[in-house]
């Protein structure tokens, strides 16, 4: 198996951290620990569940935002740079060369994920002063969000292959905005008296990519348990939806004229 | 080969690939949908929650957009209704706040002030069983459109129907029929209620001309439930009348609608609403079928 994949990843990887993409975990530390300060002071009994959602929504805002901004620019930024001419002119194929920027951003995500979790762990810390069974659901959590994340960066990637970083931004947000709203589009489907939207509405439903499945963080902050067969159900969809939207890209990209 | 054919090539391999696998990945990604929607019902259960629950400021932040934003707010409180009178929860305790967060992004959205106040007023599990929200949400729509008959009518209805005040009924649906485009039942509807409050009929010519006025259909079902209900409580206190001569004429209490028709004293088969034939209780008192999907509020005579 070809081994370019994993070289492109890396050198994607290095060139986030050169391009300081992981000073964001400055402001996060601070956030944690003004938090952390905070919720002590303003919150009565549920200073460990204040501390969990703020954490946890402030991983997954910080996480889409890179994902989305430099996902857009990953094809976009090695053609405008004229970098992608004399890469493509080593042995390597244009599917090759997606597959390891969408694992180059990847890596980068989960690092700097991987991070923040240990801050949110140690803020957890410091207003409990004591680890529960149940925070297990907390990096059950963390781990949803990567999937998020992972979907994400593949849906920027796509767009990256054929239009503007502007424009991208716009279509994975607004694929972004529309799966978090899934539910609500099913509800429309089981809501409304004609049949041709019902269908329309359930069709649009499974096609979108469905964000909300990623999202248990209520769950987490309430202590729950998430069931394990649920896991693997949103992995499997996670890594379908991967491997469908990298197909996609990789057949527009092979088409692209890049004289 | 040339470099130009190679490219080709490749690139109708990936196409290739992309039609065949695209959609057979997206048929895999709906049935897991469908699974994963099972399986995280009860993870996302009982996790709704009004984040910004002050109208004034979600107001401001709208920059503008408010009645594009009372429309979204709107659509969550039936949408929130719906669900949970299907998950049959019983509590309906994010619907005032929505509720009264359109009414402010949108003053003018008569429909949330309907809605309202029939499904704050009525008793759980058809409604939050908080006629007090209802009649202030009512009192507010009145204050942003005095002229609107629609909403006193509402108001005369929580008073009548829920809070059993008579007196503020006949009060809301005079001042309603002072408005300018009031219709002229409304001057009626003020008297009966006034001279006749607690009347069967009086009760079913509110809920029938809230049944008859009304193009929503969570409310037209509400009051066509009500109005057949009405109805079968009708019938039943006549043939509850008829029961008490067959005791004065044979000195017991028929055991069957038979022995009335017998005696001549009804005829024909009667049925409620739902098409079920009356039947005859204990002690003479005449009640619905029990296969009857008719609903009514109050048992007849005792015996």
């Amino acid at each position: 198996m070809s081994t370019m994949p994993a070289v492109v990843a890396v050198n994607t990887f290095r060139e986030a951290v050169r391009d300081r993409v992981l000073y964001n975990l400055i402001i996060f530390a601070l956030m944690m620990i003004g938090g952390a300060i905070l919720v002590g002071e303003i919150s009565i009994g549920v200073h460990q569940m204040v501390i969990v959602n703020l954490g946890l929504s402030a991983i997954s805002i910080f996480g889409i935002i890179m994902a989305i901004f430099i996902g857009v620019g990953l094809v976009h930024k090695e053609m405008e740079k004229r970098t992608l001419y004399s890469l493509l002119a080593k042995p390597i194929r244009r599917w090759e060369f997606l597959v390891g920027k969408f694992a180059g951003l990847l890596l980068t995500l989960l690092v700097n994920t991987a991070l923040m979790t240990l801050g949110l762990t140690g803020a957890l810390y410091y207003v409990s002063r004591t680890f529960q069974r149940s925070d297990v659901a907390i990096l059950v959590a963390v781990y949803f969000i990567l999937l998020e994340l992972a979907l994400i960066t593949a849906l920027a990637l796509f767009f990256s292959c054929f239009s503007s970083p502007m424009l991208s931004t716009l279509y994975t947000l607004g694929i972004y905005v529309a799966g978090v709203f899934a539910p609500d589009i099913k509800g429309v489907s089981e809501y409304t008296q004609s049949p041709a939207m019902a269908a329309g509405a359930r069709f649009v439903y499974y096609l979108l990519p469905n964000f909300h499945n990623f999202n248990v963080i209520a769950a987490a902050a309430h202590g729950e348990t998430i069931p394990f067969t649920l896991i693997w159900h949103n992995t499997l969809y996670a890594a379908l939806y991967v491997i469908l939207i990298l197909v996609a890209a990789s057949a527009v990209f092979s088409g692209r004229n890049l004289k | 080969m040339s470099t130009h054919t190679l490219k080709l090539t490749s690139h109708l391999r990936s196409v290739a690939l992309a039609v065949v696998a695209v959609p057979l990945l997206f048929v895999a990604i709906a049935a897991l949908q469908a699974r994963i929607d099972v399986l995280s019902a009860p993870v996302t259960q009982d996790k709704e929650e009004l984040l910004l629950r002050s109208a004034s400021l979600l107001k401001k932040l709208s920059l503008g957009y408010d009645p594009l934003l009372a429309d979204i707010y709107w659509t969550r409180a039936v949408q929130y209704y719906g669900t949970r009178l299907q998950n049959r929860s019983g509590s309906f305790e994010l619907l005032a706040p929505l509720l009264n967060i359109a009414a402010t992004l949108d003053p003018k959205l008569l429909i949330v002030y309907q809605f309202g106040g029939i499904f704050l007023s009525d008793h759980p599990p058809g409604g939050a069983g908080r006629p007090d929200l209802a009649v202030e949400l009512v009192k507010r729509g009145i204050t942003a459109n005095p002229n609107e008959w629609r909403l006193y009518y509402d108001l005369g209805f929580i008073y009548y129907t829920r809070l059993k005040d008579y007196q503020k009924a006949s009060q809301a649906f005079l001042e309603g029929s002072e408005t300018p485009a009031a219709p002229i039942w409304m001057k009626v509807m003020a008297a009966r209620v006034a001279e006749n409050g607690e009347s069967l009929e009086t009760s079913r010519f509110i809920w029938a001309e809230l049944y008859d006025s009304t193009k929503d259909e969570s409310v037209r079902k509400t009051a066509l439930e009500h109005v057949q209900g009405l109805d079968a409580e009708i019938a039943l206190k006549r043939l509850n009348q008829v029961s008490e001569l067959y005791w004065k004429k044979f000195g017991r209490f028929p055991t069957s609608m038979q022995e009335l028709r017998s005696a001549g004293l009804v005829q024909g088969d009667l049925k409620d609403p739902a098409g079920y034939p009356y039947a005859m209780g204990p002690h003479g008192i005449p009640q619905l079928d029990t296969h009857s999907s008719v609903k009514i509020e109050s048992n007849q005579r005792k015996p």
